[in-house]
């Protein structure tokens, strides 16, 4: 630690940090800053130009932009429909659902201190899927989701978004898992060979296998329906279907996330002790109960960061689907958002169309989200105890 | 670790080259594209999906010679390259500062950078585009090389400080006691003793510049002249007369550096993985 006294101190920190924060002020902090002061106004295609005083203006100016009436307008055009009493009892029949999930977190942690594993307590999973499933018909979970997906653009962009995390997360994991478990074995061959040809998928930029992988999924002449093809299959419109096009931009991500999870895993999997494996060996457990009891347990601390990472860059995902998919892939009616139209599309489409007011209150409200999930990957990455010491 | 059982292997091995073909076949289709005549993607047969059949090197010779490759090639070198420049250097003293003075306001300025960082990018669009316009570079290059800075200069201070808080600091108290200054205890002590992490920050930042296309896209929508490579190549491939072999040929010089750039970090990448948030 460097100990300065007095005025001196002043002067050199303040010459140290004034580059980097000049740069971060104007760059980073002011569009931040903007944004939430337009998602106050009534700022459109229609009210586009700035007014000569933010005091004395009126939202009806013609041409100029202003404090929107009422202030918050903009945000309660997303969440109002949310909060009404229908939608609430919506929210009320999909909280239901959760119930059983709370009771297998409880069981499974409770056992988890006891015996330090999970694996006698698999029964849990099969018990709150049949309860969710009962929950969900007898509460009419469908009905609810749609008459949220009926209260506007919003639910459903965000909803779309996180169905695509939480679908793309479990494959990101288990295909980067299942090739770091094999490149880890001793006996495999050829190791160093296999690791970099996997690691492809990343290496290129993400611009160009997009468009590849929309050729490879085009209905006619695209290169899946060749194969398919040959087969004497009639391929279907891959990226025109709604769920089609979800799924291959699911897979899609699959592909190009895998490399990550591979070598994040192979790197935890070098800091398991051998002398585990060995005692293991000695007690003469197999090598599905030595994965279950400790490898997949001693991976913890490496993966998780990387899930919660991922769950980032995923929800803000927009190069590859806006490619692939088109500008958001099939929509049911004009003006609703396509089937893969994620939260980051949606805002840059309604940005192009200048709707420039609402689409900041929705980036101030994604932008808090994304600031929780942040905060929560720092804490458990851990690379704050040296920040806030 | 026990001995897998003749099964276990040929299913491991099964697993392997499916991968192997998943993971290769696209890029390889791309190289086949890039030397077929005509300007197709497709073939027809199953055969020549695989194998080519015959080679032409047509398709790089008008790439190079024709079109506007070359300039936007420079383009991109010129705004990745001074990008890179300017982020490590706004980036590093702030790193040192909060890594090794303890002031005021310290706290605050870390969590603003982090929840700044957490605003998404293509948000952000609006607001620094209308700076660009207010100081008159919105459509040049150096207007794109400052909101590139901009979108990486957070993430740079960041990984430079998590590294100079690993290096130990008895070496710089060491060098004051013998009488540097804190600014020669910077460039004589903890410059040097931070290449690595210098080196592998910069890569970073260029890469991000080499690749992106939104904000790129928006910025020189119709003046070709200006064009970085992605936004000339997805163009192209936009383009109804479908120039596929030219697209073709343009990805596989595009990626050739990069993909140096992982295979030769590839040992590093575990490591600065997690603790940076990089991911591509």
């Amino acid at each position: 630690m460097i100990t300065l006294k007095g005025w001196r101190k002043t002067v050199i920190i303040l010459g140290f940090l004034l580059p980097t924060l000049l740069g971060v002020i104007v760059f980073s902090l002011y569009p931040v800053l903007f944004n939430v002061f337009i998602s106050f106004t009534n700022r459109n295609l229609s009210h586009y130009r700035p007014p000569e005083s933010m005091l004395t203006c009126s939202p009806d100016d013609f041409g100029t932009y202003c404090w929107n009436a009422p202030l918050f307008g903009n945000y309660a055009r997303l969440f109002g429909p949310l909060m009404t009493r229908a939608s609430l009892a919506a929210w009320a029949r999909l909280l239901m659902l959760m119930l059983p999930w709370l009771g297998v977190y409880m069981i499974t942690r409770r056992r988890g201190y006891r015996t330090m594993t999970a694996a006698d307590t698999w029964w849990v999973w099969p018990l709150a899927f049949a309860f969710s499933y009962a929950i969900w018909s007898l509460a009419g979970g469908q009905a609810a989701i749609n008459h949220l997906m009926n209260s506007g653009d919003f639910f459903i962009v965000m909803f779309r978004t996180f169905l695509y995390v939480a679908l793309c997360l479990p494959f990101f994991v288990i295909t980067g898992g299942v090739l770091a478990i094999i490149l880890s074995n001793d006996h495999i061959r050829a190791k160093p060979l296999f690791r970099t040809v996997l690691i492809l998928p990343w290496a290129v930029p993400s611009y160009i296998t997009a468009k590849i992988w929309q050729f490879f999924f085009r209905s006619e002449h695209g290169t899946i329906n060749q194969v398919l093809g040959i087969f004497g299959i009639q391929g279907p419109a891959w990226l025109q279907t709604d769920m089609l096009a979800f799924g291959a931009v699911v897979l899609i991500n699959v592909w190009l996330s895998y490399p990550f999870f591979m070598t994040v895993i192979m790197g935890g999997l070098q800091t398991i002790s051998r002398d585990l494996y060995e005692a293991a060996e000695v007690d003469g457990a197999n090598w599905w109960q030595q994965l279950r009891q400790i490898t997949i347990p001693m991976l913890r601390p490496a993966v998780m960061p990387a899930i919660v990472l991922s769950a980032i860059t995923t929800f803000q995902m927009f190069n590859t689907v806006w490619l692939v998919t088109d500008r958001g892939g099939p929509t049911r009616g004009a003006g609703r958002p396509g089937a893969t139209e994620f939260v980051m599309l949606y805002a840059y489409k309604q940005f192009r169309s200048q709707n420039y007011g609402a689409i900041s209150a929705f980036s101030v409200v994604v932008f808090l989200l994304l600031f929780g999930a942040t905060l929560l990957s720092l804490r458990l990455t851990r690379i704050t105890k040296g920040a806030y010491e | 670790m026990i001995k897998p059982s003749k099964f276990g292997l040929i299913v491991a091995y099964a697993i392997l080259a499916l991968a192997i073909l998943a993971a290769v076949y696209p890029i390889w289709f791309v190289a086949l594209a890039s030397v077929r005549p005509g300007q197709r993607l497709l073939t027809l047969d199953l055969r020549s999906m695989f194998i080519p059949r015959e080679v032409t090197w047509e398709n790089f010779n008008r790439l190079l010679y024709e079109e506007y490759f070359l300039i936007w090639l420079q383009n991109s070198i010129k705004v990745a390259a001074l990008t890179t420049v300017l982020c490590v250097s706004l980036g590093t003293t702030g790193a040192f500062a909060l890594s090794r003075f303890r002031f005021v306001g310290r706290e605050p300025i870390l969590i603003v950078f982090l929840a700044v960082n957490a605003f998404p990018g293509v948000l952000s669009l609006v607001p620094i585009m209308q700076i660009l316009q207010r100081i008159g570079v919105f459509g040049t290059h150096s207007g794109l090389i400052m909101a590139y800075t901009a979108g990486t200069l957070i993430f740079t201070t960041w990984n430079l400080k998590g590294y100079f808080d690993i290096i130990p600091h008895e070496l710089e108290e060491a060098a004051m006691i013998d009488g540097a200054g804190p600014i020669q205890a910077f460039t004589h002590i903890a410059l040097p003793l931070a290449r690595p992490a210098l080196a592998a920050t910069a890569l970073f930042g260029f890469l991000s510049g080499w690749n992106e296309y939104v904000m790129a896209q928006v910025m020189f929508t119709g003046r070709e002249i200006l064009y970085t490579l992605p936004v000339g190549l997805v163009i192209m491939a936009d383009d109804q007369a479908m120039p596929w072999g030219l697209f073709a040929a343009g990805a596989l010089l595009i990626s050739a550096p990069t993909l140096l750039v992982f295979l030769s970090l590839q040992n590093h990448l575990q490591a600065g993985l997690t603790l940076g948030g990089v991911k591509g």
